[in-house]
């Protein structure tokens, strides 16, 4: 099998003596491509900070984090930039949409920004599945919470990238728009051979999944998959 | 579809910040407008210094030859190295009462001299047919002609100084063209065959001068130095009537047929050289002639240091701009960070986060550049001719003036926007998204919160909201800080300016009256002259709310020097005085030591009474001795005039109690007297006539009765009075009539004219100072605007919070106001610190000496503190009310 993310020894401190605060102790994960991961956890168990590490978002205390082979902290931070709008697509519980720039420009913003031409013709294949072509015109500010998620997702997806990193994509949906989100990204990620890796508070999301992987204290406490292992 | 990323994202983001937009394209078009004006005014200063030397020079050729012959003027114009010769002949001067006082030169001219010599008739022609002429308007006034082509024009002229009768001749008018006051003679041009008969049949004799007479030509007394203090014209138009004026050493009386050429080179630079190898082609090697003073690079560097003060200005209006600009993008960035963030999360590098600053910055200077130019121009328009009214005024449209200002702009505003740029580029994704509007992360935040919980009082929470962002707090006060100071110096610099000081070293009196002869540096003054007549002095003496009033009279002697005398010249005049001396008036040492050598000297010997005695014996005029205003008049005694040296220094004349002979009288010396240019100023005595001229003087004063005993034939030369401020006036509305009647032009100095006077040549210094201390002052008030409304409207959340958990609308308010006056308090408390220490110690410093009484004051400021109060509590006020517009539950919603 061959290994997307590869983390070891992540640790990630705040502060100092009494107010230290350990957001990771430890991790080491493999993730492989192809393959759909939820990380579960309470409120502060460090799973935002895990998904931050690996898209490189934030820099470990210590460990380091493989992507594709390429070590991050081998990166200065504009390099991570460029690393990170080529590989990974992001997608957050509260959109990150542009809100001056329409929804078609908002899915191919990453990709312009990389000094690329967006492939319109799989884009619109991503926007027709997503049922978002009737509305590429609109500012974000006039869709659903849905409707912005499905924004969102088809942002992640425009660049092809190897690795989607979902931080509680459905948080602020409801149970319903929730399925339909979570099951269109399954859908295209599938068809696109990319790997997702989703922190999630809801069982039945989670339960979608081919490996759930669950944190307390900044910890992996149990992984449980679908899939062997 | 071709997306451009940061283009679209400029654009709309352009779009939605209108506030920050309309504060920054504000600033920048304030700087702009600065900056323009600035440029505006350096350039038209640098042009107008040039156009002024021109002027007072007569002429824009760069070479002059006085004495020279058709014949030779033709070669020099063959000459290849020749751009043009302007060719000129003399036939007469001028006369007659309407003229007294104004030199008219009566000449034929070709084109181009009357060209170059600012001469050429904008109306009509140049005279072609005898008995035409063109003249000035200055002329044209005088003689009371309508400015009409056509009109007759009776003409009272000379051809030679030793004519006891005034020849009268008819023109009629064929051109004229607007005079120039400044310029030392009026041209009245005539056709070239009237000029040859007026020449006669002698023909004229050139005598090359010799060459210590060119050098002299050439010394440069930096006449508007002098200008600008008001003194010492008489020098100034001795020298600047040297390259062009009718001939005054000439060997004989004759004023005609004086042949005359400029020539006009294609290279301002080594024009001697230029000149000398052309007189030595064309054979005329020692052929004197004067280089165009107003070429001397010495013009260059006068105007670079007019120029200096709005060099100053200059920075002063970058810091400025800085200041608001900087604060504007920062405000801006900090707001946005976390959009910066979401966007580098995106994938946005720094590199493409500082260019969409930069973007919005430049499109806000397309719109903030050009309408500050456009502003600053107008407004520079309009300044310059108040910046040199009186003089000769146009305003530079050079492209330098655009480009300068724009590129001066642009500079301020890219400097301005490399801090905040920086910062964009640094956001991090993971900062963005906790980011509150706290400079240097947590640590302050927690000490303001620390410092509100445990006093737990509104003030205490209102003081901490200046401590949030202390570097935007310390630009506002910055801002404010800069103009207000500036304002306060201007105004206590001006302040300082003490008129009566200014005005007693330039008059004695309400007015003064001259004989038309007294300012005649071509004839020499005539000490029989009739301007004073006795019908007039009836009339002054006779005047309603006369205080008081005096005569001048003057008659040249000789005398011869007493050993102590020589003792105390030797004594006074020492190597370093005679080379300072001789650096302007190269004459005047050879002629002290010629004086010493034959034991003798010219001396003008003065007779006064009335106030003109009274004010020139004040304590203030002593140099030496005690005066005795009884045993004075009595006779016997006289006063000697010397130079004010050092303190203490024993002035260069005759000693006090020494004996002097004047004319086969013996006189006392009972003091000495500096020598005072209200009085002393004016001509030698006909010295082209008697030829008296570049000799050491040594003058003296005698009571007028006493004078008038010795010289019975001398008129009054000067006549001093003053009346009560109510009939100013109607003294003035007198002596016009005087004139209307009699047609004598009457040379008054009043004390108003001095007063108008000066306020014209200095308003321009009160107009710039005080526009750019506003217009900063408004930048800083701009800033403090816009900082507590953004500061105001980015806490719009927190606010709602703390209401939400029970604080009143009154305490919120109450609280935001309590903020705003914290800041005004603070910022005046550093403003009048910086504002004494400015007006304390710099411009008492600056004023010391010159016409200036210090003062201290702060007026400015006392002023503006209640208005800068009132702004710090409504701006706040204001921002509530409108965000109390939104209720509650939409406030804690909204992101951010």
């Amino acid at each position: 099998m061959e290994v997307i993310v590869k983390a070891t020894g992540l640790k990630k401190y705040y502060g100092k003596g009494e107010a230290l605060v350990k957001a990771l102790d430890g991790v080491d994960l493999e993730i492989e491509r192809g393959k759909f991961t939820a990380i579960v956890g309470t409120s502060g168990s460090g799973k935002s900070t895990l998904l931050n590490m690996l898209g490189g978002l934030d820099v470990p205390s210590e460990g380091s984090v493989q992507i594709g082979g390429q070590e991050l902290s081998r990166l200065n931070s504009e390099q991570a930039t460029i690393f990170r709008r080529k590989q990974i697509g992001f997608i957050f519980q509260n959109y990150n949409l542009i809100p001056v720039l329409t929804v078609w420009e908002n899915i191919i913003f990453p990709i312009t920004l990389d000094g690329r031409k967006p492939d319109e013709k799989f884009i619109m294949e991503i926007v027709q599945f997503l049922g978002l072509e009737s509305r590429l015109d609109t500012l974000p500010n006039n869709l659903s919470g849905g409707q912005q998620q499905r924004v969102a997702i088809a942002r992640a997806l425009a660049s092809k990238p190897s690795l989607i990193l979902a931080d509680e994509p459905t948080g602020n949906l409801d149970s319903r728009t929730s399925g339909d989100v979570v099951g269109s990204l399954k859908v295209t990620s599938a068809q696109f051979r990319q790997s997702i890796v989703m922190i999630t508070h809801n069982p039945e999301i989670a339960a979608q999944a081919d490996r759930i992987i669950r944190i307390e204290d900044g910890k992996i406490v149990t992984t449980f998959g679908k899939a062997g292992q | 579809m071709n997306f451009k990323p940061i283009i679209v994202l400029n654009k709309r983001l352009f779009r939605q910040n209108r506030g920050r937009n309309l504060a920054a394209v504000t600033a920048i078009a304030l700087t702009t407008l600065m900056f323009t004006t600035l440029f505006v005014l350096s350039q038209s200063m640098k042009k107008n210094l040039i156009e002024m030397a021109f002027r007072q020079t007569g002429y824009d050729a760069q070479i002059s030859i006085k004495h020279i012959t058709a014949e030779d003027a033709e070669k020099i114009a063959a000459h290849p190295d020749a751009a043009e010769v302007g060719q000129s002949m003399v036939a007469g001067l001028g006369m007659g009462d309407a003229l007294a006082g104004r030199q008219v030169e009566i000449r034929w001219a070709d084109e181009s001299y009357a060209e170059h010599s600012f001469a050429e008739p904008t109306t009509g022609k140049m005279p072609e047919a005898e008995q035409e002429i063109a003249l000035d308007t200055i002329v044209l006034d005088r003689l009371g002609i309508p400015h009409e082509l056509g009109q007759k024009v009776t003409l009272e002229w000379i051809a030679d100084f030793a004519e006891e009768q005034n020849r009268v001749s008819e023109f009629t008018l064929c051109g004229f063209w607007e005079g120039n006051e400044s310029s030392y003679a009026s041209f009245a041009w005539v056709d070239k065959e009237f000029a040859q008969k007026a020449a006669g049949d002698a023909v004229y004799e050139i005598v090359n001068r010799p060459a210590e007479g060119i050098a002299a030509d050439h010394v440069w007394t930096e006449p508007t130095a002098e200008e600008k203090t008001g003194t010492g014209e008489d020098k100034e138009t001795e020298d600047m009537t040297g390259d062009t004026a009718i001939s005054t050493a000439a060997p004989s009386s004759r004023i005609a047929g004086q042949y005359m050429a400029q020539v006009t080179l294609y290279d301002d630079r080594n024009m001697e050289a230029m000149m000398d190898h052309i007189l030595e082609d064309t054979g005329l090697s020692g052929l004197a002639y004067s280089v165009n003073l107003a070429y001397d690079p010495e013009m260059n560097r006068m105007a670079a240091q007019e120029n200096l003060s709005l060099y100053l200005g200059m920075i002063l209006v970058f810091a400025a701009g800085f200041l608001i600009i900087y604060n504007i993008f920062q405000i801006s960035v900090t707001k946005d960070i976390q959009f910066y963030g979401k966007c580098k999360t995106l994938g946005m590098t720094a590199r493409q986060l500082k260019k969409l600053i930069y973007g919005q910055a430049g499109m806000l200077c397309l719109i903030g550049i050009p309408a500050g130019m456009l502003s600053g121009y107008l407004l520079g328009a309009v300044l310059v001719p108040v910046f040199l009214q009186g003089r000769f005024a146009s305003v530079s449209a050079s492209p330098l003036i655009f480009i300068g200002s724009a590129l001066f702009a642009a500079a301020t505003v890219l400097i301005s926007c490399m801090r905040p740029a920086r910062m964009a580029g640094k956001a991090s994704p993971m900062e963005a998204l906790r980011y509150n509007d706290v400079q240097g992360g947590t640590s302050s935040f927690n000490r303001a919160g620390k410092k509100a919980s445990s006093h737990a009082g509104l003030s205490a929470l209102a003081w901490s909201g200046l401590g949030r962002n202390k570097k935007r707090t310390v630009t506002v006060i910055c801002s404010l800080t800069l103009g207000l100071t500036l304002m306060s110096t201007f105004y206590a610099k001006n302040a300082a300016f003490d008129m009566e000081k200014y005005l007693s070293e330039l008059t004695l009196s309400d007015y003064q009256i001259d004989d038309a002869t007294n300012e005649d540096y071509i004839r020499g003054y005539n000490p029989s002259g009739d301007t004073l007549s006795a019908a007039l002095r009836e009339q002054v003496e006779s005047l309603e709310g006369l205080e008081g009033y005096g005569y001048l009279y003057s008659h040249e002697a000789e005398i011869s020097l007493t050993e102590q005398t020589i003792a105390n010249l030797q004594n006074f005049y020492t190597e370093e005085k005679l080379k300072f001396w001789g650096s302007y008036d190269p004459e005047g040492p050879l002629a002290l030591r010629e004086a010493i050598a034959q034991k003798r000297a010219a001396s003008v010997v003065y007779g006064v009474d009335g106030i003109v005695l009274d004010a020139w014996c004040g304590e203030e005029h002593l140099l030496d001795g005690s005066y005795d205003a009884a045993q004075f008049t009595a006779g016997g005694y006289t006063l000697a005039v010397a130079s004010a040296g050092e303190e203490g220094e024993k002035p260069g004349t005759a000693s006090v109690g020494e004996e002097v002979v004047i004319e086969g009288n013996a006189y006392t010396v009972m003091a000495v007297l500096d020598n005072w240019n209200p009085a002393t100023e004016g001509a030698r005595e006909e010295t082209a006539v008697n030829g008296t001229e570049n000799e050491f003087y040594l003058n003296f004063i005698l009571p007028a009765e006493v004078f008038r005993e010795n010289w019975r034939e001398n008129t009054p030369r000067k006549l001093f009075f003053n009346v009560e401020d109510a009939c100013i006036e109607s003294a003035g509305e007198m002596l016009e009539a005087y004139s209307l009647e009699t047609g004598v032009s009457l040379p008054v100095t009043s004390r108003a004219s001095m007063m108008d006077q000066y306020e014209r040549e200095t308003r321009s210094f009160a107009v710039m100072g005080n526009m750019i201390s506003l217009v900063i002052s408004l930048v800083g008030v701009l800033n403090f605007v816009n900082s507590m409304v953004t500061s105001i409207v980015s806490r719009r959340k927190e606010f709602a919070m703390m209401q939400s958990v029970g604080m009143t609308k009154k305490q919120l308010c109450g609280l935001l106001v309590r903020e705003g006056l914290d800041y005004a308090f603070l910022t005046l408390l550093i403003t009048y610190a910086a504002s004494a220490l400015a007006v304390g110690v710099g411009v008492r410093k600056m004023v010391e000496g010159g016409f200036t009484t210090f003062r201290f004051t702060l007026l400015p400021l006392v002023i503006c503190t209640p208005i800068l109060l009132l702004a710090a509590a409504l701006i706040p006020y204001l921002c509530f009310r409108n965000i109390e517009k939104d209720s509650l539950v939409d406030r804690l919603r909204t992101e951010g």
